[in-house]
């Protein structure tokens, strides 16, 4: 079973200016985000219902939740918080993904993730769900392993 | 803080809105702002957007719930922590407990030397699932003794009368369960208990399993009594302590007691162990048997076994397995925010009613199934806020009006946009949203890489066109819930969750929900460019579809996106990071 999300190596950047000058490189931006994003949205979920002690290595230290309004800061925090939700079964049906402009990320290669699906909490009715992430690339020579940033989740009758 | 006495439970500051459902954010009248304080599961949307230039900026905001990252600063935080799975016995209860005291403070727990051991001190390192090694509950005979030597208090002939009392009477058990007692020191929690109990009890294998505190009591007016304690104590925060009593069998311990004490009562030599240091795990194998014998096994020191065999459970079948946390909590330590906060995000288990009963098995299991209180809108501080309100009013007024070309201004030169719709492969057939089916990048149906990268617009000319061609809508401002959930000098990322009605077209009146994910960077005081926008279309649930009569929608007074200098958009300045913005930000 994994726990990190690996993609082939980034291509090189270009070496001025906006990584998305031309199109060819926006292409290949979009072709690495897919499937960064893929790749994610499997193991992540599946992580998440199998084997939800290992989510947290998914997580960067500093990284955020918002849960249901609720935040959730750092892998500790995340630690304790994946520990006392209760087991859970997703299905996504929606999932879309953008390589996010590296003049907000400051040349840190960072995709951003939307799913939405269903989740059935253990003890709990089934509730439709939105989700966003942040994943940010750790590039080495042979691959890059994404992590996350920073997770946005709630419930689409979160009110009811 | 005195205990009260029949008074209604009042909910914490911390924890106010719990209970609380903010969601709506923008609103065009006050009167609306009271409809969106209240539980929303009937929310009238209103579909007139009233906002006007005038009002951007000016206008009254609704108090929104936020919640900061530093949201802790709560009396349960402050509570000290002494865990552990170990036997008290109190034996003169009432030397502890005075009159006029007020158990749930921890004031008094300080003003009192003896007991004061794991107060407020620094000298207590915080560890919630972690048992000094002595206590372990290997053989315990032998660990009643440590635990009575250590403690000092306590009378080796007490307790010898116990084990014949014991012996003599076969005794009705019963397990009392405090749901979410993990929060309360155990010394302070008892002696609350103990407090409003009209007998004198003893509690035997007291001990944090999950969410809750358990321990057994034996004898049925002891339980009885205890009974009645529920829901006449309080914590700290105000917030009823539920009691609940469920008959048991002989505690474990008890058993093994009575075992060894028939069999080998002259062979108890208390200095066999004082000479032991306390933290050798081997040291006590010798004492224990056979580890299967062990019901809950608690391994503080958890380098025994890594977490890969504590999961499968390899070495030992402990019928409770606490290690896992416990290896937590001896990887983090001294965070008593931590589990503070955590479990400031499951209250509902505070709101247990006093009245019911639930059964054993639905207080054991239930506790563990409960989901952290869902809240409104989430932002970094209120200066983003009203950046963010600020933003999303003067978009959507233009995004509503007659030509999206105003939003131009709004986007970065090389901006991303992408939409996408439900997919469920068991209806794959069109749907209602058929108007923004063909715009859909759905990557769970969508397969094809070259119209992967086709259906995500790019530059801010492509993004332009593909909104100006989407169905033209008004959306519900007062519906809108915001969760801003990232936030660099350079970039802000929130959500934006809400309905919309189609207001022309094939699908004219049809209600719609979206989520709308934007990262911006800030462009001058007071803007923000977008340079990612991803749209999410679904058809509004039964309760979304709930609306008020719609409403004319009034023509902007201005449509189009500020203009900026070129200048400052080269410059790109930074947010500040001080706990959100300047306040600069928010007074343009």
């Amino acid at each position: 079973t994994r726990e990190e999300v690996v993609t082939p190596p980034l291509p090189e950047q270009a070496a001025s200016g906006s990584l998305m000058a031309t199109s060819v490189d926006f292409k290949t931006h979009v072709d690495q985000a897919c499937r960064a994003a893929e790749e994610f949205v499997n193991i992540y979920y599946e992580t998440m219902d199998k084997r939800r002690r290992a989510l947290t290595r998914l997580y960067l230290d500093k990284a955020t939740l918002i849960w249901n309004g609720n935040v959730v800061t750092g892998l500790e925090a995340l630690t304790n918080f994946f520990e006392m939700l209760p087991s859970s079964e997703f299905q996504v049906n929606m999932l879309d993904c953008q390589p996010v402009h590296e003049q907000a990320t400051q040349a840190q290669t960072t995709v951003l993730v939307v799913t939405s699906g269903t989740v059935k909490f253990d003890g709990n009715k089934q509730h439709y769900f939105n989700q966003n992430f942040l994943l940010t690339a750790q590039s080495t020579p042979t691959n890059t392993v994404w992590k996350i940033a920073s997770d946005c989740f709630r419930f689409q009758d979160w009110a009811s | 803080m005195p205990l009260r006495k029949g008074l209604p439970v009042k909910t914490p500051s911390c924890l106010c809105d719990a209970d609380q459902v903010v969601c709506g954010l923008l609103s065009p009248s006050s009167a609306a702002v009271t409809d969106h304080l209240q539980t929303s599961s009937s929310r009238p949307h209103g579909f007139s957007s009233q906002a006007t230039w005038e009002d951007i900026g000016d206008g009254p905001l609704p108090s929104v719930h936020t919640m900061g990252h530093n949201d802790v600063g709560n009396p349960l935080k402050r509570r000290t922590r002494c865990w552990g799975i170990y036997r008290r016995r109190y034996n003169n209860w009432s030397e502890q407990i005075s009159s006029g005291i007020h158990p749930s403070s921890h004031q008094q727990q300080d003003g009192d030397p003896a007991t004061n051991g794991a107060h407020m001190s620094t000298r207590v390192r915080y560890a919630p699932y972690a048992v000094p090694p002595c206590h372990r509950r290997g053989n315990s005979q032998k660990q009643d003794q440590t635990q009575t030597n250590m403690e000092g208090e306590q009378k080796p002939p007490e307790r010898r009368m116990e084990q014949e009392k014991q012996d003599e009477t076969t005794g009705k058990w019963f397990k009392i369960i405090i749901p979410f007692g993990i929060k309360y020191d155990e010394k302070w929690l008892l002696d609350l208990i103990q407090g409003q109990c009209s007998v004198p009890f003893t509690p035997v294998e007291f001990h944090y399993e999950r969410m809750q505190a358990q321990f057994f009591v034996e004898d049925a007016s002891v339980a009885f009594a205890l009974k009645n304690v529920n829901g006449k104590i309080w914590d700290e925060a105000n917030e009823r302590i539920s009691i609940f009593i469920y008959p048991s069998d002989t505690p474990h311990s008890v058993q093994k007691e009575l075992k060894s004490v028939k069999v080998e009562q002259t062979k108890l030599l208390p200095s066999n162990l004082r000479n032991k240091t306390p933290c050798q795990l081997d040291g006590l194998s010798d004492t224990v048997q056979n580890a299967t014998d062990i019901k809950n096994l608690n391994l503080s020191n958890s380098e025994v076994m890594s977490l890969e065999e504590l999961d499968e459970g390899k070495s030992l079948q402990p019928e409770e397995m606490t290690a896992d946390r416990s290896t937590l909590c001896t990887a983090f330590p001294d965070k008593s925010t931590n589990i503070c906060s955590i479990l400031e995000l499951f209250p509902k288990l505070l709101r247990l009613d006093s009245q019911e009963s639930p059964s054993p098995t639905s207080v054991g299991i239930a506790a563990h199934k409960w989901l952290p209180t869902c809240r409104g809108s989430f932002f970094g501080s209120d200066a983003l806020k009203r950046l963010v309100l600020q933003f999303l009013q003067h978009y959507y007024l233009i995004y509503d009006s007659r030509d999206r070309q105003g939003l131009l201004g709004a986007y970065h030169e090389e901006a991303c946009f992408s939409l996408a719709i439900p997919f469920s492969p068991e209806d794959p057939g069109p749907s209602s949203l058929c108007e923004y089916f063909k715009e859909s990048r759905n990557m769970k149906k969508l397969k094809d890489p070259s119209l992967r990268v086709q259906l995500l617009k790019h530059t801010k000319c492509d993004v332009m066109r593909s909104l100006c061609v989407l169905p033209k809508t008004q959306h519900d401002l007062s519906s809108f819930v915001v969760d801003m959930w990232f936030q660099t000098e350079r970039m802000l990322c929130f959500s934006v969750n809400g309905v919309f009605k189609e207001v022309e077209g094939m699908s004219q009146d049809s209600v719609r929900a979206f989520t709308r994910t934007f990262i911006a960077t800030p462009i001058s005081n007071y803007s923000l460019c977008i340079v990612n926008d991803d749209l999410f279309v679904r058809d509004a649930s039964p309760k979304e579809n709930q609306s008020t009569s719609s409403v004319p929608v009034p023509t902007p007074s201005c449509s189009s996106w500020p203009t900026l200098c070129q200048k400052q958009q080269e410059m790109g300045q930074t947010f500040s990071t001080q706990s959100g913005m300047n306040l600069q930000w928010s007074q343009k």
